[in-house]
């Protein structure tokens, strides 16, 4: 992912002021998506780790509605595409049309041209359009006629799909996927929180009454004071451990990516972040493994026809995966870790 | 059927094998052609059974009968049907053996001759075990069972011996044992048909079995405990290991102090030892009514071989019954006198012996464990020893005059004491001194005295500790020659002329009278042991003659039939003891004694001296042994003890110059970390690495895969319950090590012991009161520790000797064989 610089995200916010900036954009979306508080912050957390998300879920769980809460709260430019499967890739990064009048070719930007890009049911479209998306996801920038085009920051691709068992989905290419930051699901609400949904959503959509809380300057400079927070040698140890073991376990076809490491470092500074902290704890990356690490691997045959998910394998390689030790402090209980295997937790090489 | 027969030989010959401990036992092999026959006949009814596949309890009576008719042939009683039917009478006879046996083995010290009621016995147990060897092994299959009776024949000697036993025997046995047990085995595999062996079916060709390995591993392992224990354990090495140098050849090394069975002590290496030392230690405490009794004493030499003198082996009935009169022996100018004494031996005197004065007529104080040998005069006991004993007895005193012994005739030569006790080998320059010595003398006496008076200064003869000890013929031709010598050397040189001269003689062995005498109650030390000369007259006795010069020997006491041969000139009431038998003996002057002691730190070289022999030192090895256990147990404990404290002893940490929370705004990203923000981060892993030692020491689980924050919260949510003051102390705690591990700043200032000792008193408190002990006593996370150290050591070991092995094998010569195609 090509590094913003510091003049381009602005200044570093203050403690008390990330955290009412922060606080402020969770309580505005919550007041359209009840009882989700974790999966809002989460939503927030990969905004403010520049990264994009993916929800999954069933059809009417709020899918949308978290999206567009979301580019509701923040003053910025929003853009709204409806993946159809007859959507165009043009349609996604933009045209360049013959204007009569200057006798040239003139670039008309498409739908990805904003902060927030929410993309609604992203595996309706074929994988032709999808495959659109992948340059502007992880380079922020639209090559359209040998011309490239950068984005704003902050950019955010929010993305809302039904699970791949639904009718009329295309799967999304594992490149696609890789290029999300977190996969959320919504889930069901709660019998409360749905009580609370019947009562304010009844008569009119609290979308429309929401109100913007945020800029997008606001938000650059969310993203700096995310930035430097603080990570030790023995979580960035423990990241490394943990995708390290997604690529080894006997379950898995395909592990995670170097990619997925950084993203998952980021988006655990955004939670330590969230959370008040200026430091990051192993207890943000187990949070987070889940959903950073569940969408981009793919299990193997066995595992798929023993129906586990990959959210189960990745649940349990956390459980199983020993703490790093402290390097500069050994103690009786860390585990030893093998010379040999350059830090390797001792799981078998995958068979080809 | 083949299979069971051959078990059932082996069974019989194991049989025989585990019986070799009892040669220890036996002076000669009769025992074993009679249990050979025993056995045999039992194996044979064994197999005739088994070949009419008679039921279990068949065979049994079969090999019962068996027994019966092999001992009835073997110790008819004269009512026999056939020679080996028994009948009613024969049984009676059985049991008239067995009471003869239980008689005997009071009666008898190892090695026991062949008496008809040993024989019985030993053949009967024999026999008894092979039946039940072979029932355990062929009839039950269970051979392994069969050991237990082996080790019953090897639990005799055992008991007989009462510090050790030999090994070798015990090794015959064991390897029938093993002959037994590998038979057995090898008639299991080939039940299952044949073994395939070579490539690819991981049986090498060279290996009995994939198993073998492991039990050649084992058997290795069980050697080495077996031969390593003994010698680590103290007091057990002085058994085995020696014992098998010097077990069974009839003399030993016995020292007075170290038991041993009566037989085998070597009392004149015990008394050069015992003269020899530096120190002075009490041994025998004695009371008496008499006023100048002569010398206690407590053993006999009278086998003379060509190597010297030897004690045999003591034979006589138990001290409690019936004690020979010597009132028949009374006759004119022998005069006897009844006294009584008390002797109390110390704990440092350790022996199979204790000492008596001569011719005791009644024991008070010893058990039916001691023996008096009537011939040899002293008290011994094959099982008991004379640590710390205490007992009284009556004794005759007899004192002779010279003119009464003059009268003596001399022995018939086939006098069994004449042709025992007169026996010597051939040393020409002896026979040609006692010649010399007895040429014209006409009576018994008049040759010993002048035996005797040949032992005086006028002839050179002085005294000296510090000549080399033994008493065989060219050790005496050299005293002859040398003319020094002390007790030892008279005692033995003087027998063996009287022995030359064709009267019987011994040496005797006890302690001259103690010197501080105290009433009439004396106590006699090391420097009091001694040895003399006693002859044989026809119809008095052993009469006592004692050559050592009287300077050398502390209390020595002279008689009227023997007076000191070097009695100064000025002093005639000596010279005139012959003719003065009112005043027996007694020269122990003063005066003499100081020149006794004078005399003997003169001539005793310190340098020379061995260690004295004190109280018995097991109790302190005991002590040393338990403290040490229990040092070794305290050990993990006071490893834990030190831990905490060495955990607790960091400087607590001083107010923080660095805030924390000042940081986290700071537009400079890094603050300068002072010492403080060291010392509270190793403060903080410090009560971490605490906190978690103590969740192993009272068994809360430690997961390595939970953050501290993790592990806080599970602990405030199930380990310390609903107190919530130890509650939050563990949440600090977690929080604390969060910080310092992972934060920029550590956490500074909070109070981390008082929070530790907050949830230690709470874990504690919920803990099973057993949890609680163990955590005191036993901590489990040292002890996790340590083994968690010793699997990584030996798995390195493992790893390393693993690479050794494979670097090896590209030279072994069985690769060349096994890759060759069959």
């Amino acid at each position: 992912m090509t590094q913003q610089t510091w003049d381009e995200v602005g200044g570093v916010l203050p403690h008390d002021e990330f955290r009412a900036a922060s606080e402020a954009i969770v309580a505005n979306i919550e007041q359209v998506i009840e009882g989700k508080t974790a999966t809002v912050r989460l939503a927030l957390a990969v905004l403010l780790a520049e990264g994009h998300l993916l929800i999954e879920d069933v059809p009417g769980v709020g899918k949308t509605k978290l999206a567009k809460a979301l580019a509701r709260s923040i003053d910025c430019s929003v853009r709204r595409i409806q993946f159809t499967p007859d959507l165009l890739p043009s349609d996604v990064t933009g045209v360049s049309v013959y204007n009569q009048e200057t006798h040239d070719f003139e670039f008309r930007p498409g739908a990805v041209f904003a902060n927030l890009v929410v993309g609604d049911e992203i595996n309706r479209a074929s994988p032709k359009t999808q495959s659109a998306l992948l340059e502007c996801m992880e380079e922020r920038q639209v090559t359209v006629d040998g011309v490239t085009y950068q984005l704003q920051t902050p950019f955010m691709v929010i993305a809302t799909q039904n699970p791949i068992e639904m009718e009329g989905t295309y799967p999304l290419p594992e490149a696609q996927r890789d290029r999300f930051t977190a996969r959320i699901a919504m889930g069901y609400p709660g019998p409360d929180a749905e009580l609370a949904m019947l009562d304010g959503h009844g008569a009119a959509d609290p979308l429309q009454e929401l109100r913007p809380v945020s800029d997008a300057d606001t938000v650059r400079r969310l993203i700096a004071t995310v930035r430097n927070v603080h990570v030790a040698d023995a979580v960035k140890q423990y990241a490394v451990d943990l995708v390290t073991a997604t690529r080894e376990a006997p379950d898995l076809r395909l592990g995670a990516s170097p990619r997925a490491t950084l993203q998952l470092l980021r988006t655990a500074r955004a939670v330590a972040a969230l959370e008040g902290r200026d430091y990051v704890l192993p207890d943000d990356l187990q949070a987070l493994a889940v959903p950073v690490l569940a969408h981009r691997i793919i299990p193997t045959a066995d595992a798929q026809l023993a129906r586990r998910t990959t959210d189960a394998i990745v649940a349990e390689l956390v459980h199983r995966l020993a703490l790093p030790p402290d390097r500069k402090r050994p103690t009786g209980y860390d585990t030893p870790r093998p010379a040999a295997g350059n830090g390797r937790p001792p799981f078998e090489p995958r068979r080809p | 059927m083949i299979a069971s027969r051959n078990i059932g030989f082996v069974a019989a010959a194991a049989t025989l094998l585990a019986a070799a401990p009892l040669s220890s036992i036996f002076q000669q092999w009769t025992w074993l052609i009679q249990s050979a026959i025993a056995v045999a006949v039992v194996a044979g009814a064994a197999a005739l059974t088994r070949l009419v596949r008679a039921p279990l309890w068949g065979q049994v009576l079969g090999m019962l009968a068996g027994l019966l008719l092999a001992l009835t042939w073997l110790f008819p009683g004269g009512g026999e049907l056939v020679a080996f039917l028994p009948t009613p009478a024969t049984l009676a006879h059985f049991g008239e053996l067995a009471q003869g046996s239980l008689q005997d083995m009071r009666s008898y010290g190892v090695k026991v001759p062949d008496t008809t009621p040993l024989l019985f016995i030993s053949v009967l147990g024999v026999g008894s075990v092979a039946i039940v060897v072979d029932v355990l092994a062929v009839g039950l299959r269970r051979p392994a069972l069969a050991g237990l009776p082996m080790l019953a024949i090897y639990s005799v000697p055992v008991a007989v011996y009462v510090d050790s036993v030999p090994a070798l025997p015990f090794v015959v046995g064991a390897a029938g044992y093993l002959w037994l047990l590998v038979t057995d085995n090898v008639d299991r595999v080939r039940r299952f048909g044949r073994r395939f062996t070579g490539e690819g079916r991981d049986v090498d060709v060279w290996e009995s079995s994939p198993l073998a390995a492991a039990g050649r591993r084992l058997a290795v392992v069980g050697v080495v405990l077996a031969v390593v224990l003994p010698l680590a354990v103290p007091g057990m090495s002085g058994g085995l290991l020696d014992q098998f140098n010097t077990a069974g050849n009839g003399t030993g090394n016995g020292r007075l102090g170290q038991g041993g069975g009566p037989g085998r002590i070597d009392l004149f290496a015990a008394l050069s030892g015992q003269l020899n030392q530096s120190e002075v230690a009490d041994m025998v405490t004695v009371t008496t009514t008499e006023q100048n009794p002569f010398y206690l004493r407590f053993g006999v030499a009278d086998e003379l071989r060509p190597d010297g003198f030897r004690v045999r082996p003591p034979n006589g009935r138990p001290v409690n019954r019936d004690l020979p009169d010597p009132a028949d022996r009374a006759q004119a100018g022998v005069e006897q006198q009844t006294y009584r004494a008390t002797v109390e031996v110390n704990r440092s005197l350790n022996m199979p012996f204790v000492p008596v004065y001569t011719d005791p007529v009644s024991f008070d104080g010893l058990n039916g464990n001691w023996s008096y040998d009537q011939n040899l005069g002293v008290v011994f006991s094959n099982r008991d020893n004379s640590r710390g004993k205490r007992y009284s007895f009556e004794y005759v005193r007899s004192t002779y005059s010279p003119a009464a012994l003059r009268r003596a005739r001399p022995l018939p030569a086939e006098h069994p004491i004449r042709l025992q006790q007169t026996r010597t080998p051939e040393v020409r320059e002896v026979s040609l001194l006692v010649n010399r010595l007895v040429e014209g003398k006409s009576t018994d006496y008049d040759r010993v005295r002048a035996l005797y008076d040949y032992f005086s200064r006028e002839n050179g003869f002085s005294y000296s500790l510090s000549t080399k000890g033994g008493t065989s013929g060219q050790e005496i031709v050299d005293f002859l020659t040398n003319k020094v010598g002390y007790c030892q050397q008279y005692a033995a040189a003087l027998a063996w002329l009287v022995r030359e001269a064709g009267i019987p003689a011994r040496v005797a062995f006890g302690f001259t009278n103690g010197s501080s005498v105290d009433g009439d109650t004396a106590v006699l030390t090391n420097r009091n042991l001694h040895a003399w000369t006693e002859v044989y007259f026809d119809r008095f006795g052993w009469v006592p003659f004692d050559a050592t010069p009287a300077y050398g020997v502390q209390g020595s006491t002279r008689s009227a039939w023997a007076p000191d041969s070097d009695a100064p000139d000025p002093e005639p009431s000596d010279t005139a003891a012959p003719t003065a038998p009112e005043d027996p003996g007694a020269t122990a002057g003063p005066q003499r004694d100081e020149a006794a002691d004078k005399d003997t730190d003169a001539g005793f070289d310190p340098t020379t001296g061995a260690p004295v022999e004190r109280a018995p030192t097991w109790p302190w090895w005991t002590v040393g042994a338990v403290l040490a256990l229990a040092a070794l147990l305290a050990l993990p404990a006071l490893r834990r003890r030190a831990l905490r404290r060495q955990r607790h002893r960091r400087p607590a940490p001083v107010a923080a110059d660095v805030a924390p929370d000042d940081a986290a705004g700071a537009s400079i990203p890094m603050t300068v970390l002072g010492a403080d923000a060291e010392r509270a981060r190793a403060d903080a892993h410090a009560a971490w690495d605490e906190l978690l030692d103590t969740l192993v020491d009272y068994r809360v689980r430690v997961d390595p895969t939970e953050t501290p924050r993790a592990t806080a919260e599970r602990l405030a949510r199930e380990a310390v319950g609903e107190d919530a003051g130890s509650a939050t102390a563990v949440r600090l705690l977690g929080r604390a090590e969060e910080r310092a591990r992972y934060a920029r700043d550590p956490l500074t200032g909070e109070p981390l012991h008082p929070a530790l000792r907050t949830v230690r008193g709470t874990l504690a408190a919920r803990a099973d009161r057993r949890t609680r002990l163990l955590a005191a006593v036993l901590p489990p996370s040292v002890l996790l520790r340590w083994r968690t150290s010793l699997g990584d050591s030996s798995a390195r070991l493992v790893t390393a000797s693993g690479r050794l092995r494979r670097l090896l094998l590209r030279w072994n010569p069985r690769r060349l064989l096994a890759t060759r195609r069959a």
